[in-house]
């Protein structure tokens, strides 16, 4: 019941970020121990389609690597969100307001520039498409069956429950009636 | 199941708002300058690193160029490129707007339909009509030969998608936008205007059809979820019998 649980959850992450850009699903992986079915998370590999937006400060990394982004306080996360704006100092930040960081901190875009995956210190061989975002890799329907076999692997795992309570019920009266 | 229930709340909740702005794109698809936006949303992560949920960042306003209609008004202008008109209020207070539906009030200013007053220009009673060129310079025919009257300037902003709007057209400026600065148009690679012609608005109808009937199901897919959280809470609870 908690594995089923577990998918649960995980399905309706999943869901939830139907819309969120450059989102990367979880998948449930579960392994089988003595102590019944445990359910890791493992984010998926697969990457969403490219949109195409016409913004030219939408970006969309084709191949490897991840957008470095510094929040106010000073963390850094990486994400391949690229729906990006420019703020007033001239920086470039990311749709939660983070400055996009380069190889050699915060990147400055005066109007009119062009960016290539060599300012964000992407993999060589990867490149950035200007005017497309990144699709969140996310299959509604696959989900929403996920949401249901959760549910019904749920029940069954109660039948189990009722099952052996039932039988256990059983024992404890006919020790009684000895 | 508790997580599951918010987690797929937290998505209904974001698609809610994501089929809000939708719809105000759609309303406002007919309407001279305005400028769609869309909403952006980001996933929510617990400290552990587990996903919990989805939240919506707000809408950010889209300045992709709107189509140039040739139209009828005399005083009708449209701007090619960024850029905005520079309005002042009743109060004095600037705005500023790509609509550029003016017309001409009785004492000689430009106005929009909602009365905010163009900066910068006056046209004389005694002028018989007035034309705008490509870069702003104001020429009123008199009875005696034609003059220079005044100039249009626009403004530009380093950030417009961080102006603040008041209604789908018209913006104020705030901090983070940056402070405006004036350009005169009809340099090579800046903004131009164009005379006798409007700004139509940058919503297709198509792609925001699209958007909804997507908003829609993800909607309901996130509402299913919900579903199913509550009914294995109804399980769990009911697995004490007797």
């Amino acid at each position: 019941m908690v594995a089923a649980r577990t998918r649960l959850e995980i399905a309706t992450q999943n869901l939830a970020n139907v819309s969120t850009g450059g989102f990367r699903r979880v998948e449930a992986r579960g392994f089988l121990s003595a102590l019944g079915v445990t359910i890791t998370r493992q984010t998926s590999a697969q990457r969403g389609a490219l949109r195409r937006t016409g913004r030219d400060l939408d970006l969309a990394i084709l191949g490897e690597g991840e957008f470095r982004v510094r929040d106010a306080a000073g963390r850094i996360s990486a994400t391949r969100d690229g729906a990006f704006v420019r703020g007033t100092d001239g920086t470039l930040r990311d749709s939660r307001g983070r400055v996009v960081l380069g190889v050699h901190g915060a990147l400055s875009v005066p109007s009119g520039a062009a960016l290539d995956a060599r300012d964000f210190g992407l993999p060589r061989e990867s490149r950035v498409q200007t005017g497309f975002l990144e699709a969140p890799a996310v299959n509604a329907v696959a989900e929403m069956i996920d949401v249901l076999a959760a549910q019904r692997s749920f029940e069954s795992a109660e039948k189990t429950v009722a099952a052996i309570d039932g039988t256990r019920q059983k024992a404890a009266d006919a020790a009684r009636i000895r | 199941m508790d997580r599951a229930l918010f987690v797929a709340a937290s998505g209904m909740a974001a698609q809610q708002s994501n089929l809000e702005t939708i719809a105000d794109n759609l309303a406002n698809a007919g309407v001279v300058g305005f400028k769609g936006s869309a909403q952006r949303f980001a996933e929510l992560v617990a400290p552990g690193g587990s996903g919990i949920g989805t939240v919506a960042l707000g809408a950010r306003v889209f300045f992709a160029q709107g189509k140039l209609a040739r139209s009828g008004g005399p005083f009708d202008l449209a701007i090619d490129g960024p850029g905005f008109f520079i309005l002042r209020d009743r109060d004095g207070r600037r705005l500023y707007s790509r609509d550029g539906q003016f017309s001409r009030a009785a004492d000689g200013t430009l106005r929009t339909s909602n009365d905010l007053r163009l900066e910068g220009i006056r046209i004389p009673s005694d002028a018989l009509a007035a034309t705008v060129g490509d870069d702003g310079t104001v020429t009123a025919k008199f009875n005696r030969g034609t003059r220079t009257i005044g100039h249009i300037r626009l403004a530009e902003f380093a950030a417009p998608e961080l102006l603040h709007p008041l209604d789908g057209t018209c913006f104020e400026a705030t901090p983070q936008a940056g402070a405006a600065t004036r350009v005169t148009p009809g340099a090579h690679d800046g903004p131009a205007l164009r005379f006798g012609m409007l700004e139509q608005s940058n919503v297709t109808i198509v792609e925001a059809m699209m958007q909804i009937l997507t908003a829609q199901r993800a909607y309901e897919a996130n509402a299913k979820g919900v579903q199913a959280a509550d009914e294995m809470l109804r399980i769990a609870n009911n697995l004490q019998r007797g």
